[in-house]
């Protein structure tokens, strides 16, 4: 071989996509069996019954099934943007969403870095044990805990407020309390378990960035804003997009196990318009076009919330 | 500005990591601390830096007692090995951190910048993140957070382990440069002999916690005071041949496997036949020989390494392995035929067997 060989290699055509991919199944058969579950479970419980969506657009029979039903094109959706109580529903889910992730978002970061500052060992793992049982409670049993609480005649709220001689009151038949009631509720019960991933994402920060910061002379609250929180900004704003994309996932068991028709006007939620309509007034077609309005708007909320994060700040989920 | 260490001894619980280290390092001095991995070299540093608390003894920094006071009050900056760069902060703000912590004003922090990235070469890339920069420039950088707030000492912890060879000699000599330039009074700690013979005005050999040599590279080159300090430092380290003492009409001889070597002519070894002792032989001083003759050591080459005008030959002797080091320009087939070795006795190092500790007498001048 003489010098010009040397820069001119062989040229040979690279393997197919295909090829590529049945390599990759093959040396990597393991990976494709711990998924496989995952796949199955998204298959049967989230496309398969997509093939149900199209009722949105029928005038759905159960005698005539999905596809025997005629077609009625936008129908539902007029119905539905012409019914009072599913525009009630609609300012509802918005509103307890937006004041949901306000303030039930950064609480959990903030715990984490409350944690992240405790020293004595014992005391933390006890605080976090603490904080983090709530989301081990049935749903049930929690509303079973607010309603008991807040009730009027023995609710340790009331028992409160009167000692201090105010006037007891029956805050779940009040529209004005659900909101403060289900919010607050919920952020007793996820925030301490949703601490966990900030934790985590603080726990990975290299110490030598603090053992740095130490020998320049920061405090430990400025180590708190110019190192910690600053180095899990790619998590907190991950968990933010996640957030956002359920962000019309109100959570409905609470909301069902609390709300009374005295409380719909501030606590109905789509979900639980859905829930009357499809289950309780059997208006299939209805709750499912209400359901893939729902899902329409988390999806541009999700791709609004990745494009942002990846512009501004280099994070993004894909 | 000095840096003394008394008796400092660090424990953690029960176990005793640093065993009561003196030393004195002097203004303007380069000091590389050096030793195998866990020998307390990283501990000593952080205990200057003020991150470990000193267990007992005394540490002094320009005469003031540093035991409990403050890391931002020592008045020290530190590099670290894995550079500690925050990722969320450009080249600049990575370089002003410590001067905004401390309030500076706009102005001179603008000022401090400019002249530390000119310093380093960071000008072009001040507005760059760590994570776009290479591991050379994440370094400089590194160097820069320490130098821009001009403190009384430099503390290097490893700093140039993450780097790839020909990156690690680049930043070596720009490390010595800098140092020469700015004149601070320097702590290094390494685990690389190379870095420590080139960089330090002197060299202290640790192991176990405890100091084992302190002195000038070459005085520790040529006069390890132990075999351990002997096996640490020159690449490849000295070999060292288990053998007893002899008496010969030349003089002292060391004898093993039936052989003999002629040993400088020491007072520890006048009538001491039967003495057991290691002859330290170092690489560079055997003198590859073709024919076997009175006064050579036969040996058979098993392997010759290259690096280009040397060569490594490897062989055995005395049931260890030994090295010598021989030039390649004079041809490197001679190499090949290589039969045996001999040394001018006064090149050999002799170590008593026991102990390890270097018989007196013996010190080559530097």
């Amino acid at each position: 071989m003489n010098a010009t060989d040397l820069h001119q290699p062989k040229q040979f055509a690279p393997p197919s996509r295909l090829i590529r991919i049945k390599d990759h199944v093959r040396n990597h058969w393991q990976l494709y069996v711990m998924l496989a579950p995952t796949i199955i479970w998204l298959i049967t419980f989230l496309y398969t019954p997509m093939y149900g969506l199209q009722i949105a657009f029928k005038d759905y029979s159960l005698f005539r099934g999905v596809s025997g039903s005629p077609w009625v094109g936008f129908e539902h959706f007029n119905t539905l943007f012409d019914n009072q109580q599913f525009l009630r529903a609609l300012k509802n889910t918005v509103v307890i969403s937006f004041l949901s992730l306000c303030f039930g978002f950064p609480i959990p970061i903030l715990l984490a870095l409350m944690f992240n500052e405790i020293l004595n060992q014992g005391f933390k793992k006890t605080a976090q044990t603490i904080v983090y049982l709530p989301h081990f409670i049935s749903s049930v049993i929690i509303a079973g805990i607010v309603i008991t609480a807040f009730s009027p005649s023995a609710g340790i709220v009331n028992t409160v407020l009167e000692y201090f001689g105010f006037d007891s009151v029956y805050f779940l038949t009040r529209p004005e309390w659900f909101r403060p009631i289900f919010i607050g509720s919920s952020i007793w019960q996820e925030a301490g378990f949703s601490s966990i991933v900030f934790l985590a994402a603080i726990a990975g920060v290299s110490p030598t960035l603090y053992e740095s910061a130490v020998i320049d002379g920061a405090s430990r609250w400025q180590m708190m804003w110019k190192i910690t929180i600053p180095s899990i900004m790619s998590t907190i704003i991950i968990m933010l997009i996640i957030r956002i994309g359920n962000l019309l996932e109100v959570g409905f068991e609470m909301i069902i196990l609390l709300y009374q028709p005295a409380t719909y006007q501030t606590a109905d939620v789509i979900n639980t318009f859905i829930y009357r309509q499809g289950i309780q007034t059997g208006n299939y077609d209805l709750a499912a076009a209400a359901g893939l309005f729902n899902a329409v708007i988390a999806f541009i909320l999700v791709i609004a919330a990745n494009s942002l994060a990846k512009r501004y700040s280099r994070t993004s989920l894909w | 500005m000095s840096v003394q260490l008394e008796s400092i001894v660090k424990k953690y619980g029960n176990l005793q990591v640093v065993h009561g280290i003196d030393l004195e390092v002097g203004e303007k001095e380069f000091v590389v601390l050096v030793g195998p991995s866990g020998c307390g070299k990283s501990t000593t540093l952080r205990m200057i830096a003020g991150l470990e608390e000193i267990t007992q003894g005394q540490l002094t920094i320009d005469g003031r007692i540093m035991n409990r006071v403050a890391p931002k009050d020592r008045d020290v900056a530190m590099v670290f090995q894995n550079y500690a760069l925050y990722p969320h902060l450009n080249v600049a703000d990575n370089i002003a951190f410590g001067l905004k912590i401390r309030r500076e004003s706009k102005q001179s922090i603008e000022a401090s910048i400019k002249e530390v990235s000119g310093i380093l070469g960071l000008t072009e890339y001040l507005d760059r993140k760590p994570s776009d920069l290479s591991g050379g420039q994440r370094q400089r950088v590194a160097m820069g957070r320490a130098i821009v707030r001009r403190p009384k000492v430099f503390l290097f912890d490893e700093p140039l382990s993450n780097l790839d060879a020909k990156l690690r000699t680049q930043m070596r000599a720009e490390i010595k440069r800098l140092h020469n330039r700015l004149g601070v009074t320097s702590i290094y700690v390494t685990h690389d002999q190379v870095e420590a013979m080139t960089l330090a005005d002197r060299i202290v050999v640790m192991n176990d916690g405890r100091i084992e040599q302190i002195g000038a590279p070459m005085d520790l080159f040529l006069n390890p005071a132990n075999t351990f300090v002997a096996s640490f430092l020159g690449a490849p380290p000295m070999n060292q041949i288990a053998a007893v003492v002899a008496q010969s009409a030349d003089g002292p001889v060391a004898e093993f496997n039936n052989h003999s070597l002629p040993l400088p002519h020491l007072e520890g070894l006048q009538g001491a036949t039967g003495r057991e002792i290691v002859v330290g032989v170092r690489p560079e001083f055997a003198e590859p020989v073709n024919v076997v003759s009175p006064g050579v050591v036969p040996l058979e080459i098993d392997l010759i390494e290259t690096l280009g005008s040397e060569a490594l030959l490897h062989s055995m002797v005395a049931n260890e392995p030994f090295v010598m080091k021989a030039d390649t320009l004079t041809g490197i087939n001679v190499l090949q035929d290589v039969k045996g070795f001999k040394i001018p006795r006064e090149l050999i190092r002799v170590f008593d067997a026991a102990s390890g500790k270097a018989l007196p007498g013996q010190d080559q001048p530097v």
